[in-house]
């Protein structure tokens, strides 16, 4: 399929207002409460938040794969003049799923039917969306089991998953989400599963195929040494909203948002040998009832009075930056930011002095994130 | 038991072929696996009947004669001594399996004197394999399917398919077979018009016990399938082929009916076998002249050797019914046949 009308850099999906409700035993549970988001062809986004955060249900939204007793309630999904949230049928998403965004899931080990060998549910895409069989689906495969680093192909093809060790099914599951070439590929928690050293070859190859095939990755992960690794843009996710987004920089050297400072200080790097290390307190809003203001007053050490009353708006910082805290309302009093968080700007703008502004990408995030830690 | 190990040998020459098409390395280890297998069966079995003899031999000397009351105390000692009971158990037990080799089941005392128990056997035993093996399709053809459009009911709205075959599968379970099976002859040869009793030759009259005998093992059948079914239907791996954008109907016929059939397969050899011993209570119902009712009679009127000769052959039966169960299963599950070591999970 050929993707290049659209440039690398421009808006591929624009998500507007999103409001997505369960039903469960006649209660509605509000698990998305308006979210809006660009996301970029070709760029890698991270998605970052607690569980229960609204992550899977929010990227399920983009392929339909929801429960039954979720439904979109409100806003537009719109991906290259289709509205996401106005398919129905199996028939509308046939063109969708699979076809031009596919999914990588979180555990491996359980993701593969256990009866089929690998080759057959790997044709079993390629036959679907290619229209390929006998001898030409089996020389995809073998193709795109060499995309994703598995040798002897002939052999692999014929085995079945439990021959496998979990970083080898995993890159079969790669290799099955692009059967068919598609634009945008979601990982949810694609590592979470696998030990460090293979989640840092599953990256690599993640990170490669990005190129040759000019994906657009979605990553969910609530892993913030990931994020640094392989992220273009961060959107931080609390109780079914995004409170933050920018690119990756921005969250983690000049994060603007309460609850990203918190997250950021929880983690373990920047921890202060000998004292305790930083955790939120208490746990999120019950989405069963309608939240008021800001989600994170409550769990916020130092809240404005505002936030118990009013929802705030999104802010921008910079043209990628925005963040949704009456922190950045002209009025606001200003809070002072935690320490971690200070330093972490430091740590930033030492490396900006030392490098030019010629630093770009994803490279200052990773090298302090490890040079941080005291 | 020499067919009994011919079926065998054939079943894992056939798994072999089956096997080399698909994956060759895999082709060492499934005859391991099934000669592993034959051999303990084989064991099992030998166990089995010597424990089972060691048993029965304990039975009253009574059964072993058609006119005891008759007979003085030395008649007796030497018609024993003839039937070689008097012997030590092992060369007993020893005795009886080279008889057992030979085919042979002894012969009847009291059912039908000096007629060969196998003879017996062969006589009732085809019309109860008869009737149980139509009763067995009937309920694997409406059980499957009843137990598919339940599963897949219960993603649809009104879960209509779910809720009628539950009901169902509740009443046949709850009420005892012996009140619906009497109900099933009052009210069907009334409505039917059919006789309540069984006659050979007549067709209409095996529609009512077929059709009692059945009804439990569709419940069965679906109520199994409907629960693998719906566990399948949650797992990782059809929300993947899901985003794969594989269509509902494939996902349910190619991964979800197809695996959640692997541990139902297991006990279809044994269903098919346990024909062979027939239904008590639905033969006696009808009065069809099948095994139902045999081993009872035996052990009635005290026919040592038959009951001996029943007992035995069923046991076999479900030893290599278990085996069959477990090669098949391994032809579905790929995962089974390898063992221990290359069995990496």
């Amino acid at each position: 399929m050929d993707y290049n009308d659209i440039q690398k850099g421009e808006t591929l999906i624009s998500i507007k207002d999103l409001t997505f409700d369960f039903t469960l035993r006649g209660q509605t549970l509000h698990a998305l409460r308006g979210i809006s988001l660009d996301i970029k062809k070709g760029e890698s986004l991270a998605i970052v938040g607690e569980s229960g955060s609204g992550k899977s249900v929010f990227v399920s939204n983009l392929m339909g794969l929801n429960a039954q007793n979720g439904h979109v309630s409100g806003g537009s999904i719109m991906y290259r003049g289709l509205d996401l949230t106005k398919l129905t049928t199996e028939k509308d998403w046939s063109e969708i799923r699979g076809r031009r965004i596919a999914m990588i899931m979180q555990d491996p080990m359980t993701s593969l039917n256990p009866l089929k060998t690998i080759g057959w549910q790997i044709s079993e895409a390629v036959e679907l969306h290619r229209g390929l069989h006998g001898d030409e689906a089996k020389n995809a495969v073998y193709e795109l089991l060499a995309d994703v680093g598995i040798s002897d192909p002939a052999r692999r093809y014929k085995q079945y998953p439990y021959e496998f060790s979990g970083g080898m099914r995993q890159r079969v599951v790669i290799a099955i989400a692009l059967a068919c070439k598609p634009e945008i590929l979601i990982c949810d928690e694609p590592t979470t599963a696998l030990d460090v050293t293979i989640q840092a070859q599953i990256l690599g190859i993640l990170r490669r195929l990005q190129e040759k095939y000019e994906l657009t990755l979605i990553y969910i992960t609530h892993d913030l040494g990931v994020v640094a690794d392989v992220a273009d843009f961060v959107a931080v996710m609390y109780a079914g909203d995004i409170v933050e987004v920018g690119s990756c920089n921005e969250i983690f050297y000049d994060p603007k948002h309460p609850y990203t400072w918190a997250l950021l200080s929880s983690l373990p790097q920047l921890g202060i040998k000998g004292e305790q290390l930083y955790s939120i307190e208490g746990t999120p809003p019950n989405l069963f009832y309608e939240v008021h203001g800001d989600a994170f007053a409550a769990r916020n050490p130092h809240p404005l009075k505002i936030d118990f009353v009013k929802r705030p708006p999104m802010f921008e910082v910079t043209p990628t930056h925005f963040a949704r805290t009456w922190l950045l309302d002209p009025r606001s009093p200003g809070v002072e930011k935690p320490e971690h968080i200070k330093r972490l700007n430091e740590k930033y703008k030492e490396l900006m002095k030392k490098n030019g502004e010629s630093v770009s990408g994803r490279e200052p995030a990773k090298t302090a994130l490890e040079g941080a830690a005291i | 038991m020499r067919a009994v190990i011919e079926k065998c040998n054939n079943s894992s020459k056939r798994l072999t072929e089956i096997r080399s098409i698909n994956c060759s390395k895999g082709q060492d280890t499934v005859t391991k696996y099934i000669s592993k297998r034959i051999l303990h069966s084989l064991i099992t079995l030998c166990i089995v009947i010597v424990i089972v003899l060691a048993l029965l031999r304990q039975m009253p000397i009574e059964g072993y004669f058609n006119n005891f009351d008759k007979m003085s105390q030395t008649q007796i000692n030497v018609t024993l001594k003839q039937l070689g009971l008097k012997d030590p158990l092992p060369v007993q037990v020893g005795r009886y399996f080279v008889q057992l080799l030979h085919g042979d089941f002894g012969t009847s005392i009291k059912y039908r004197a000096g007629y060969s128990n196998a003879k017996i056997i062969a006589q009732k035993a085809p019309l109860s394999i008869e009737i149980g093996l139509i009763s067995l399709a009937i309920a694997l053809i409406l059980g499957l399917p009843l137990g598919a459009a339940m599963a897949r009911s219960t993603r649809s709205k009104f879960k209509i398919w779910d809720r009628f075959g539950t009901v169902l599968i509740v009443i046949v379970q709850a009420i005892p077979s012996a009140v619906y099976y009497l109900l099933i002859q009052l009210y069907g040869s009334e409505w039917f018009g059919v006789s309540m009793l069984f006659s050979r030759s007549n067709y209409a009259t095996w529609i009512l016990p077929i059709f009692s005998l059945s009804l439990g093992n569709i419940v069965y059948y679906a109520m199994w399938l409907r629960r693998f079914m719906v566990d399948e239907a949650n797992k990782d791996y059809i929300k993947l082929a899901c985003a794969k954008g594989v269509s509902q109907k494939k996902i349910w016929n190619r991964h979800v009916f197809r695996n959640a059939i692997v541990p139902l397969v297991q006990y279809i050899p044994n269903s098919i076998l346990f024909t062979l011993m027939g239904s008590l209570y639905v033969e006696s119902l009808y009065s069809i002249p099948g095994m139902g009712g045999l081993l009872v009679q035996a052990i009635k009127i005290q026919d040592n050797t038959l009951v001996e000769a029943l007992v035995v052959l069923y046991s076999m039966i479900s030893v290599v019914g278990l085996l069959l169960g477990d090669i098949l299963m391994a032809i579905f599950d790929p995962r089974i046949s390898f063992t221990g070591k290359e069995g990496a999970r």
